[in-house]
């Protein structure tokens, strides 16, 4: 799905028939971190909803308001009623907008999953905030924390208008990220994960900063089955770093181990850390990618 | 260890364009750029390949080592290597090649020829040859004949190769040798190459200059041939023998079929041990001129096909016409006895003929008559009587030749001779025979009996007068007369007929300087004059077969030629040829020749061309 600028749409990201479909979809994290603040995310211990989960011995200082009289005149022994506490969850967007993103239509998805990821927060209360990351040693560019469905024009806004271009890893980028975020929730990272550098620190610090990991890796299709022989020399497109290469055409197969190696490196490091990841193709139907792929994999529900 | 040489080691300077090429292959390598999101992925490849791969380094400038390779084989091609065969390598190189009809037979039934393979052994020659030397291709059959002059040209050589034919006609060395011979007069030969499959005569009259490479053939199959094919008139009556042999490597067997202008009337199979001969015979009346022919057809293979047609021309069967003057009654008194003869002039006088077969006189002025055959009596030829004069005293047969046809069976010792020819003073044997006689028999002092041979004439001169001898009351002289009458049946061939060989056709008496066409069997037409005496000689034979002989298109005389060679029947292969004073064995090896090697150089350069093409040009490894 291309992004549209029809005057009718409430963002060019996404039409609106996808978000209404998306609207209805919440996200489905393995852990439960939340923050102090109600929200509509259920925490792990005992809180005041309505919802009951269980009993306890009473013990002296407990709200007598919530032990159960009916047990206690049966009993005779007093035992407090426990309901599931509903605290509030923190959804962080992290955009790759670095150059390497602006390859076939990648910048473009990462800006719509980052809408439709950011939607779904907003539209379960959640506070979202959105980050997009461009050169390195600058701050990132962000959107402050938001939360409630009046919010969602604000963030399409800041997805819309995030600039592409740069060469922030995306290691660094988290570091730099983490360095002004507050709070537990998720983590959606969306790049391409080409880098240099060292991810499984950026993973760490995210875990540590009780953010679930939702690492999205959107290749372009020229990097999923490159057309290249003979002799070619490669210009890296983020610090113009050139590679001379002879009979590319004999390195393919290495090439796919090596990105198939990436792509186990990741999933296992977001799996180690109770984290989710994702590997797509720019290529891919937007419609699939969130209404199919996500729910399979049980990314929302 | 032998290594290779160089024809052209002067090229080796192109070796030189190594380092251009090399410079600007790293100077216009210009790789086409190709901006990709990140380096992370292909760095990590890269260094994957260079740890799994040991010969990283050699793959990566694969296309300048492949165009360095098609560089290096191009120069060495063009340095013309060859390899050493280890013989001395020759210059110019005169090749023989045996074409008699020997080399027609075939090894197998469907196999090749001995000359096919003559071919493919000077074929390969010609291939292998160097751009430094140079073939001479002669052939070699009863005669010489040079195909090509010194060249190293391989069209011509292998055109005249193709048109190489077989010669019906048995081999003889000696023209070659002596052709080679002369051609080296003119460029130095060292060594001579001969391709024969041996059938040749053993003793070669011949000193040899240069060195001899006798290469022999593979031996030929089994054949059956006609060796021998003549007739003789007896009681009117031609009886006609036929031998047949077979050579010694299988038995035969034959049908031996006898056709009279053409119409079969005889037939005889015949069955030989190997080398063995049999002698046919067949009867047949006597009436006009008759070609004869006889067809051998073999039971099972038969090598050689040329050798199983014979022809003959039996002349017509007459009597013979003798002029023998009554003054002669000695003679004429022995020449009754005998059968088959005209004596002229009769008893009683009268008629003469305008020609006869033998002239049997003591009067000189009858040498004008017109005749085949003379015998003079009491006679000195012109030319001799300056070289000896005749004295009335007594003289004896000194010695004689016992041989001669004349003399056959006569016992001239005791005879009492009342004329003495005396030599003159210092005139010896050599001086007669510088006159073209011939001394059958010697007195004392001078000759006897002389002989001359002129064109269609045999003059037989008895210098004394028989009638003043005791000559004519001995036994030998009906001896002698009846050896006159078989001299002159032969001169005139009345009594006997013999086939004639292939080669050259046998001398005929036409009409005098007068040119004549000879059609042969192949339909190859010559022309030919007669001589100022009316002789047809020196026509050329080489194919078995009938000749016609025509005169503005109407055949004036048919003759035919036959193979006739015991030793080219029986395929008989030599292995030692005797010269004067060397012999040459045949070489045990097939003959070796420096290999050149460019060919293989410059097909690697092409083999290097396409791989390179291939290699860059082949879908890339790992694409769907």
């Amino acid at each position: 799905m291309e992004i549209t600028s029809s005057q009718a749409q409430f963002t060019s990201l996404l039409d609106n028939a996808t978000l209404s479909r998306l609207e209805r979809l919440r996200l489905n994290p393995r852990r439960r971190l939340t923050n102090r603040s109600r929200g509509e995310h259920h925490a792990g211990k005992g809180g005041t909803s309505t919802e009951f989960v269980d009993y306890r011995d009473y013990s002296p200082g407990d709200d007598v308001r919530y032990v159960d009289w009916n047990i206690f005149s049966r009993l005779e022994r007093p035992f407090v009623k426990l309901y599931r506490h509903e605290e509030e969850m923190h959804v962080v967007l992290l955009v790759d907008a670095s150059t390497s993103m602006q390859f076939d239509g990648k910048f473009d998805r990462a800006r719509q999953l980052a809408a439709a990821f950011g939607l779904m927060g907003l539209m379960n209360v959640e506070r979202v905030s959105a980050y997009s990351c461009n050169h390195q040693g600058q701050e990132p560019v962000f959107l402050s924390p938001c939360t409630g469905r009046i919010s969602r024009k604000r963030l399409f806004d800041f997805l819309e208008t995030i600039p592409g271009g740069g060469e922030f890893p995306i290691e660094q980028a988290v570091e730099a990220v983490l360095r002004r975020h507050r709070g537990r929730g998720i983590a959606v990272v969306l790049s391409d994960f080409l880098t240099f550098g060292d991810f499984d620190r950026a993973f760490n610090q995210l875990f540590s900063a009780g953010l679930e990991i939702f690492a999205v890796q959107i290749l372009a299709p020229g990097e999923l089955n490159p057309e290249v022989t003979g002799d070619l020399r490669f210009v890296d497109s983020e610090n113009g770093h050139t590679l001379d290469v002879s009979s590319a055409g004999d390195l393919l197969g290495i090439y796919q181990e090596h990105r198939l190696a990436l792509e186990e490196e990741l999933g296992l490091a977001c799996r180690q850390r109770n984290g989710r990841f994702l590997s797509i193709s720019s290529r891919d139907p937007l419609d699939w990618v969130l209404f199919d792929l996500l729910r399979r994999k049980g990314w929302v529900r | 260890m032998t290594w290779p040489g160089f024809l052209a080691a002067g090229s080796a300077w192109l070796f030189l364009l190594l380092v251009p090429l090399i410079v600007f292959y790293f100077l216009k390598l210009k790789r086409p750029r190709m901006d990709i999101p990140s380096l992370a992925l292909w760095r990590s490849v890269l260094a994957d390949r260079r740890v799994n791969s040991p010969f990283q380094k050699f793959k990566r400038n694969l296309l300048l080592l492949l165009q360095l390779l098609l560089l290096v084989c191009l120069i060495l091609a063009a340095m013309q290597p060859f390899w050493p065969s280890g013989a001395e390598r020759v210059k110019n190189l005169p090749v023989l090649i045996d074409c008699s009809a020997s080399m027609a037979a075939l090894d197998k039934p469907g196999g090749i020829s001995r000359l096919d393979e003559a071919k493919q052994r000077v074929g390969q020659l010609i291939d292998e040859l160097l751009p430094d030397q140079r073939l001479s291709l002669i052939s070699v059959s009863n005669t010489a004949r040079r195909l090509t002059e010194f060249t190293e040209n391989k069209r011509v050589l292998r055109d005249a190769l193709e048109q190489l034919k077989v010669s019906q006609v048995p081999s003889r060395l000696e023209d070659a040798l002596r052709m080679t011979q002369a051609l080296a007069r003119t460029v130095p030969v060292e060594s001579v190459l001969l391709f024969t499959d041996g059938n040749v005569p053993s003793i070669v009259d011949f000193e040899l200059p240069f060195q001899l490479n006798f290469q022999r053939l593979p031996s030929a199959g089994a054949n059956l041939g006609i060796t021998a094919l003549n007739a003789q008139l007896a009681d009117e009556k031609w009886e006609i023998f036929v031998r047949v042999e077979s050579t010694k490597s299988a038995p035969g067997a034959a049908e031996v079929m006898l056709f009279k202008q053409g119409e079969k009337i005889g037939e005889e199979s015949i069955s030989l041990e190997p080398g063995q001969s049999q002698r046919l015979s067949f009867t047949m009346e006597a009436s006009g001129p008759t070609a004869v022919e006889v067809r051998l057809k073999p039971d099972g293979f038969d090598a050689l096909d040329s050798d199983n047609t014979a022809y003959l021309d039996l002349p017509l069967a007459r009597p013979l016409t003798i002029f023998c003057p009554t003054e002669l009654g000695s003679y004429r008194q022995a020449l009754k006895g005998i059968k088959e003869v005209v004596v002229y002039p009769a008893d009683e006088g009268g008629d003469t003929a305008s020609s006869y077969d033998l002239v049997i006189s003591d009067r000189k002025e009858d040498a004008e008559l017109e005749a085949g055959t003379f015998v003079f009596v009491g006679v000195v030829p012109d030319d001799v009587q300056k070289l000896l004069r005749i004295e009335e005293s007594a003289v004896q047969v000194v010695d004689w030749q016992r041989s001669t046809p004349l003399l056959q069976h006569v016992l001239l010792a005791e005879v009492q001779i009342a004329d003495n020819p005396i030599s003159a003073e210092g005139v010896q044997d050599k001086d007669y025979e510088e006159l073209g006689y011939e001394i059958l028999a010697q007195a004392r002092s001078g000759p006897l009996v002389l002989r001359k041979d002129l064109p269609g004439k045999q003059m037989h001169y008895i210098l004394f007068h028989t009638d003043r001898s005791t000559l004519p009351y001995r036994v030998g002289f009906p001896i002698l007369v009846t050896n006159v009458i078989h001299i002159a049946e032969r001169q005139a061939g009345l009594s006997e007929a013999v086939a004639q060989p292939t080669g050259v056709l046998p001398p005929r008496t036409l009409s005098p300087e007068k040119s004549y066409e000879i059609i042969g069997p192949d339909d190859r037409r010559q022309s030919a004059r007669a001589s100022t005496v009316g002789v047809l000689s020196g026509v050329g034979a080489p194919v078995i077969g009938r000749y016609s002989i025509r005169d503005s298109g109407q055949e004036v005389a048919s003759v035919g030629v036959s193979l006739l060679g015991p030793s080219e029947t029986s395929l008989v292969g030599i292995d030692q040829l005797q010269f004067r004073e060397v012999s040459v064995a045949a070489a045990e090896t097939i003959l070796k020749n420096d290999r050149p090697l460019w060919p293989w150089f410059a097909g690697m350069g092409f083999g290097l061309l396409l791989v390179e093409w291939w290699y860059f040009q082949r879908r890339p490894a790992g694409m769907p």
